[in-house]
């Protein structure tokens, strides 16, 4: 077989690619249906088991409001980054990109110190007299709906400044002379103009959301406990590798389900010529 | 296919490797691991000039991958005892050799034909005095949110601890406990269930007690002891405090067995094990341990506390320990 032009140059990468990646991949799959004996009661007992499920279930959970409310506070952030002069925004970009370079445990053990009955926020919040007791910011949604959010924020504020920068702003003026109220403009305009951007960077970050683990182990309780942390116990804990590997499995395919929906997104967006 | 896989999990995860001479040592962390480097690895690097590296923390995944895939880089691993015993029985573990290791005065209850005893200790009541007023007399104090509000942390893992303290506090004799009412241990678990704070680790149980973020707590006696030293204004209450082991093992194919060996007869020796103690305040298990010891460092231990103490079932933990295991996860999970 003739490789086409151009491919052959990739041979390395895929071989690399095809040992560390794809190999260990089908390892695992064969290891949920074989391990302890050949079938798929491994994934009948996750699927049928209401402990699963529900671990299933507050994972989707937890990624979806994490989605939503890292894109309420990127847009606002983003559109900022997009009409600011650009040396301005070259610098903003640079504290923004920082945090990312900053260890993950560091930050999460960070929020920690903020987040807890006798933490700073709670002591804070308890001295001006606005509480007289510690709300419980930690050990539930709320503390791993903060940690992930500040965490996911990048992923969502790079796609969108991209995108917000790429809407004309005569289309705004054009709104205002026609008599809308700011509100209209950013409703009918802004809005819908951004939804590609909004689309590819809420993607990127549910489906990293999805497979989490520090973040929802430090910040979050026990009956708030994600895929990753579960498949983690069934792992190193009970040696179960079997179930393990069948979860871990069934989150890869729902996984790459939606990384092929966020490519036919931003696919669509370049169809319609670069918004 | 199976040896692939391990092969490549071992491969990833090993992070040490070790020459022919050296020798790798696996625990917990901490102040508990520090200890055992200065009074076991230090001493015996000098003594046999067989460089001791360590490595951390015990995962009882990775030791199974390593041995499944025949490539195991830890040769003295230390881990809790009921795991040791179900270890051994899967083909996990290496028998311990007793012509290398003297057994003879090595404490019988934590000593089997894979494994001799790295340290015992007990789960004990520690509260933060700032944060309670009065003293927990016991278990069932903790359990009590009228009399003592505020949170409670207790060991996070599926493991002998949790189920006998509430089932203790819910009234069963000491000597009735075995075989656990899984349903009444439960059933007592939930009426504090929302005031639980759990902790994973020894050093998050510190952190939790001595800032106040939990009230109280089920504590490792080591632990305690620790924060005493360091001047937290912990309380300690040794009423029914339970005992459980931490054992050494040699995972199966370990590539420095004989030194491995070595290494064992040294941490088990009488004078390892009272350096060890002294400085962590776990007990010794060997039974001539003590007399090695200063007065006031065998007071801190269990042993000075065994009216009342309740020694946790290693064996029926072994026996019974993954189906526990999925009624404690799916009750966390609720």
């Amino acid at each position: 077989m003739r490789m086409p032009a151009g491919l052959g140059g990739l041979l390395p990468a895929l071989t690399l690619i095809g040992l560390f990646f794809v190999v260990p991949v089908l390892a695992l799959l064969l290891r949920s249906v074989t391990d302890p004996a050949p079938g798929l009661q491994n994934y009948a007992a996750l699927l049928g088991d209401g402990t699963y499920m529900r671990v299933f279930f507050n994972t989707f959970l937890v990624a979806a409001v994490v989605t939503i409310v890292t894109v309420l506070v990127a847009f606002p952030v983003a559109w900022m980054l997009a009409i600011m002069p650009p040396a301005l925004a070259s610098v903003m970009f640079g504290i923004i990109i920082l945090s990312m370079w900053t260890n993950l445990l560091t930050r999460t053990y960070a929020w920690m110190v903020l987040l807890q009955r006798t933490g700073v926020i709670n002591r804070a919040l308890m001295a001006i007299g606005v509480i007289d007791q510690p709300l419980p910011l930690i050990n539930n949604l709320t503390g791993v709906t903060i940690g992930m959010v500040y965490i996911m924020l990048p992923f969502m504020i790079l796609p969108l400044v991209g995108t917000l920068r790429a809407i004309d702003p005569m289309t705004l003026r054009a709104a205002a002379l026609c008599g809308a109220s700011p509100f209209q403009a950013f409703r009918r305009i802004l809005l819908p103009l951004s939804l590609p951007g909004i689309a590819a960077g809420g993607l990127m970050v549910f489906v990293m959301s999805l497979g989490y683990f520090v973040t929802p182990a430090l910040l979050g309780g026990t009956s708030n406990m994600m895929l990753a942390e579960m498949i983690a116990q069934l792992i190193q804990s009970l040696l179960n590798w079997g179930l393990g590997s069948a979860a871990a499995f069934i989150l890869l395919i729902v996984t790459m389900a939606l990384y092929a929906l966020q490519l036919r997104l931003v696919g669509a967006r370049r169809a319609t010529g670069g918004i | 296919m199976k040896l692939i896989f391990a092969g490549i999990l071992a491969g990833l995860l090993a992070t040490t490797a070790a020459k022919a001479e050296d020798m790798v040592f696996t625990s917990w962390g901490g102040t508990t691991q520090e200890a055992q480097t200065k009074s076991w690895a230090e001493p015996f690097a000098a003594a046999s000039g067989i460089k001791v590296l360590q490595d951390g923390p015990t995962d009882y995944g990775k030791l199974k991958a390593m041995v499944d895939a025949g490539s195991v880089n830890w040769d003295v691993v230390d881990v809790e005892m009921d795991f040791a015993i179900k270890a051994a029985k899967d083909g996990l573990l290496e028998p311990i050799d007793f012509k290398a290791v003297p057994k003879a005065d090595l404490d019988p209850r934590f000593t089997t034909e894979h494994a001799v005893g790295s340290f015992y200790y007990s789960f004990v009541l520690a509260w933060n005095k700032g944060t309670v007023s009065g003293e927990p007399a016991g278990w069932a104090d903790m359990f009590d949110l009228k009399k003592y509000p505020g949170k409670r942390t207790f060991y996070k893992w599926s493991a002998p601890g949790v189920i006998e303290i509430a089932l203790l506090a819910d009234g069963v004799p000491a000597d009735k406990l075995y075989p656990l009412d899984l349903d009444r241990a439960f059933k007592k678990l939930d009426t504090i269930k929302s005031d639980i704070v759990w902790w994973g680790g020894g050093a998050e149980s510190q952190q939790l007690i001595a800032s106040g973020e939990a009230a109280f707590g089920q504590l490792w006696n080591g632990r305690v002891f620790a924060l005493e030293k360091d001047g937290a204004d912990v309380g300690v209450s040794w009423n029914q405090n339970l005992t459980a082991a931490d054992v050494l093992v040699v995972p199966k194919g370990a590539k420095n067995k004989d030194a491995a060996m070595k290494f064992l007869a040294a941490a088990s020796s009488p004078t390892g094990q009272a350096k060890f103690a002294e400085a962590s305040g776990y007990a010794p298990i060997n039974t001539k341990a003590k007399a090695e010891m200063p007065a006031d460092a065998v007071k801190a231990l269990p042993d000075a506390h065994v009216e009342g103490q309740i020694n946790l079932d290693m064996n029926y933990w072994a026996a019974n320990r993954d189906a526990i295991a999925e009624r404690w996860y799916a009750w966390q999970a609720k």
